[in-house]
């Protein structure tokens, strides 16, 4: 295209800057040092050798990946209901609603975490546990899930339902022969972005663990101990692998899904 | 949203309920707070904005239309890893012997480590800006894509050269998407807490901070909840004169 | 259209959407074998009263029997009709031949090499023969609606309905596909009801045609009377182009006599006349082509007047004269073929015109 060089150079700069972190993430991961600084002093696998070894992170793990595939799970079910009503139907005050739904995305963490700490302590005098995180990533999560999903449920052209219908079939296996294999794609992609939002949240999380912390709390309250931090940053270089890797496949269900569909391709989440 | 909350805020102050906010206007150091949380929110937005509009641009006219996606998805990487990890890892790379540091002063370009880039406000901006980074770019990018190309040509047919072009018919048509990456970043980051603990120093605590001090720490709910809320005022009364008066502006053109 | 059994029967046919009126009573019948349009601006209804036989749209009241049984509350699944949808709605994570087959899923008593067998004289049928393991999404805009027709009609419906089937195609397709589709009703032998705003396409498919305005019918009949003898100026102006002068008439011993401004007076007969009302101001029309430009030195038995060409536009095949008549405010529009040796005339000239009054039509 047209002149791009100045421009092309900053975005290449760009992407450093945005990368640097995950860059330098994995090197102090295997750097042979218990000081987190340049220069590096040697390779090792002793940080991720003894990330094996922590009972109290293994149960932190267990509790995240439980509230994660939980948090996938309620947060997807609420968008498919969401994105086909508001992909299907048109009932009152539709973009107001919808507007609810979708903000939680653009308030201020804390003000969700503070909230919900009220209203489930205060008021329902519930006992913090996992489940009051699910809760709480649930509400954060379905505004991406719908996002996605409203996606997937546009590209559907309603003529292909009727058409089923129209050629014999029932709702119910109408919705089993073509709608589900149509929005597949969109609901895998939907699970897997709210897993890892679940996964890697910390915010709420502090205010809603009970006694139970989930992994980024755990690795919160390990970075008061200096000589733990390289073991943080094995346990980090896992986790930024695992959800790059998951990322990777939610785009690849997402572009399986356009090309399902004949749609062209027209940008990424969100 | 606000009603909900407001309502919230009442029913756990079941006595009189003005008190926190008396204690908000009595004790300076809430206000302070307050007034440095706006200030850090105001300048990562700008810093954000404004690092953000150039790669929205960039990958919306000059990428191939078929890499485009992958861009995206490149740019939004980042911000779907551990957040807490991302953010300690900014204290290594800022730090005293930290990466850049370490860097400058291998290259001989500094004797002795900058220390105006951790601890401070400075590395808290540094540190949301980068955290926010699709959030700002996404919103320009799809302003941009949704510009039709060829009133960018007939600009030029009737006379502009490219730089007038972009000012006088790209800029004006992509504010909205501007507008909407300054809320998306504004509103979210008064209420970061983590940032300003691991980077931000002393000087780089935000009202985010005292909320959660006040909430986990010295068991002052309700107090707590009186600030919480009062952040919230002020983002929703900033938040609605910058709409109202980029409306004014662009009206006024 | 009474030789033959009626396969569909509406009675007085009403639908609303809350407020809104889109049939306002709707009776009509629909032979077996037929090839029937609904043709009208959108926004008629025609749509509409299409969904509703194929049970997509309840209607508010009245009566739809379809091959002698009341359709009421009977499911889009249950009713012997299938349909082209305007988007065509190939299912895009299917194959072709998948999608062709997708109705037979249903159908008892049937071995897998039967529905094979199927599948492919249906792709035959419409020209797609070895096109069954092809991704549906990859086929062009033509292809799909072959697809869609085989996958309906390999059903044997009693109706198949067409939602604006052509819409999509480019001008040289729509026409190969027109030609096409009749061809294909003639030899399954099937009611097609076919809905459409290009009054040509309804024209040259159709046995009958209902034209449609505002959720009512206007004129019911064959494209011929539809064209030549419109039941009113509305439905004149929505098929081809009327020319209208004011004019009344007078019913006397000797006959009719009409009089039309720029024409005067001719006598016509009864059924030249539209509508009871009364015989002063009326709209008196005419169409392009029975009007004719006579050049130097031609003669005719017909009527003749006189006026100036005010505009023309040169088709090739034919050029289309804006002439006004000697008295006249507005310019008529008159078809000439083009032929050898018969000069195109150019802005300004003078000219007679010709004209028969058997082909006047009066709309009182």
């Amino acid at each position: 295209m047209r002149r791009s060089g100045w421009l092309g150079l900053y975005a290449v700069a760009y992407l450093i800057f945005l990368y640097a972190p995950i860059i330098i993430l994995p090197l102090f991961a295997f750097n042979d040092s218990a000081v987190i600084a340049f220069p590096l002093s040697g390779f090792t696998l002793n940080w991720f050798r003894e990330l094996t070894g922590i009972e109290a992170m293994h149960a932190a793990l267990r509790n995240s990946l439980f509230i994660a595939v939980m948090t996938a799970l309620f947060s997807t079910l609420l968008g498919i209901a969401a994105a086909r009503a508001a992909t299907r139907y048109n009932f009152p005050l539709k973009a107001g609603i919808m507007g609810l739904i979708m903000l939680p995305l653009v308030l201020p963490e804390i003000i969700v975490a503070v909230s919900l700490l009220v209203v489930a302590v205060q008021i329902f005098g519930m006992p913090l546990s996992a489940w009051t995180v699910i809760a709480a990533h649930t509400l954060i999560c379905t505004p991406f899930c719908i996002a996605i999903l409203n996606t997937a449920f546009q590209n559907l052209d309603p003529a292909l339902e009727e058409a089923a219908v129209d050629l014999g079939e029932t709702p119910q296996s109408t919705f089993r022969l073509i709608t589900l294999p149509l929005v597949i794609p969109g609901i895998i992609s939907s699970l897997l972005i709210s897993f890892t939002i679940s996964l890697d949240e910390f915010i709420i999380a502090f205010f809603l663990t009970g006694n139970e912390p989930t992994l980024p709390v755990y690795i919160w309250g390990l970075f008061r101990f200096p000589a733990r931090i390289p073991v943080v940053m094995a346990l980090g270089t896992i986790l930024v692998a695992v959800s790059i890797i998951l990322l990777a496949i939610a785009e690849y269900y997402r572009r399986r899904g356009l090309a399902r569909a004949g749609q062209k391709d027209t940008g990424g989440f969100l | 949203m606000f009603s909900f909350w407001t309502q919230d805020f009442l029913s756990l102050d079941t006595t009189p309920t003005l008190n926190n906010y008396r204690e908000f206007l009595a004790e300076p150091l809430y206000q302070e707070l307050l007034r440095r949380s706006l200030i850090i929110a105001g300048s990562v937005t700008v810093v954000t904005v404004l690092l953000a509009f150039p790669i929205a641009y960039y990958v919306s006219f000059y990428v191939r239309p078929e890499r485009k996606s992958l861009w995206l998805f490149l740019i939004t990487i980042p911000f779907w890893t551990s957040y807490l990890i991302r953010v300690f890892l900014w204290r290594v790379i800022l730090g005293f012997d930290g990466v850049v540091n370490t860097a400058l002063m291998n290259l001989g370009l500094i004797n002795e480590p900058l220390t105006f880039i951790l601890y401070n406000p400075n590395a808290v901006v540094i540190t949301l800006a980068h955290a926010f980074a699709p959030f700002a770019i996404l919103p320009i990018f799809v302003a941009l894509e949704r510009i039709d190309r060829s009133l960018l040509e007939a600009s030029r047919d009737l006379g502009e050269n490219a730089f007038n072009t972009f000012r006088r018919v790209t800029l004006p048509l992509a504010m909205p998407g501007v507008v909407a990456s300054v809320l998306i970043v504004f509103i979210p980051t008064i209420g970061d807490y983590v940032t300003p603990r691991l980077v931000g120093g002393p000087e780089g605590l935000m009202i985010a901070n005292m909320i959660q001090t006040q909430f986990l720490r010295l068991n002052n709910a309700p107090l707590g909840a009186a600030l919480a809320v009062i952040a919230m005022l002020s983002v929703t009364l900033i938040s609605l004169a910058f709409i109202w008066l980029t409306r004014k502006y662009l009206r006024a053109r | 259209m009474t030789d033959r059994n009626a396969i569909i029967d509406l009675r007085d046919v009403h639908k609303h959407y809350g407020e809104f009126h889109a049939l306002k009573g709707i009776s009509m019948e629909i032979a077996e074998g037929e090839f029937f349009s609904l043709l009208g601006p959108s926004g008629c209804g025609k749509t509409t009263l299409l969904r509703s036989i194929a049970g997509f749209e309840d209607i508010s009241s009245g009566a739809l029997m379809l091959d002698g049984a009341d359709m009421a509350g009977v499911p889009p699944n249950k009713r012997p009709t299938n349909m082209v949808f305007q988007s065509y709605a190939i299912f895009p994570h299917l194959t072709v031949g998948e999608n062709v087959a997708f109705g037979l899923r249903r159908k008892t008593g049937l071995s897998k090499s039967d529905k094979a067998r199927m599948v492919d004289e249906a792709l035959e049928m419409v020209g797609l023969v070895g096109y069954g393991a092809r991704a549906a999404h990859a086929l062009s805009g033509g292809q799909r609606q072959r697809v869609a027709l085989a996958r309906a009609l390999i059903l044997k419906p009693r109706v198949l309905l067409l939602d604006e089937p052509l819409s999509a195609l480019d001008k040289k397709l729509r026409e190969q596909m027109q030609s096409e589709l009749r061809r294909l009703q003639r030899q399954v032998g099937i009611t097609f009801i076919l809905v459409t705003h290009d009054q040509e396409e309804a024209l040259i498919m159709s046995d009958r045609i209902a034209v449609m305005f505002e959720g009512r019918i206007a004129q019911l009949a064959s494209p011929q009377d539809l064209y030549l003898r419109p039941k009113s100026r509305d439905v004149a102006e929505f098929i081809g182009v009327m020319n209208f002068f004011e004019g009344g008439f007078q019913t006397g011993a000797a006959g009719i006599e009409m009089t039309a401004q720029g024409l005067g007076a001719a006598r016509i007969t009864g059924d030249q006349i539209m509508g009871s009302g009364s015989g002063t101001s009326c709209a008196v029309g005419i169409r392009p082509e029975s009007l004719s430009i006579l050049f130097e030195g031609e003669t005719t038995s017909e009527r003749i007047a006189e006026g100036v060409v005010d505009d023309l536009a040169y088709y090739g095949d034919m050029t289309y004269y804006e002439v006004r008549l000697d008295g006249m405010d507005h310019p008529l529009t008159i078809s000439m073929k083009n032929r050898a040796g018969r000069p195109v005339l150019e802005r300004g000239v003078r000219t007679r015109v010709a004209w028969d009054p058997r082909s006047l039509v009066v709309f009182s």
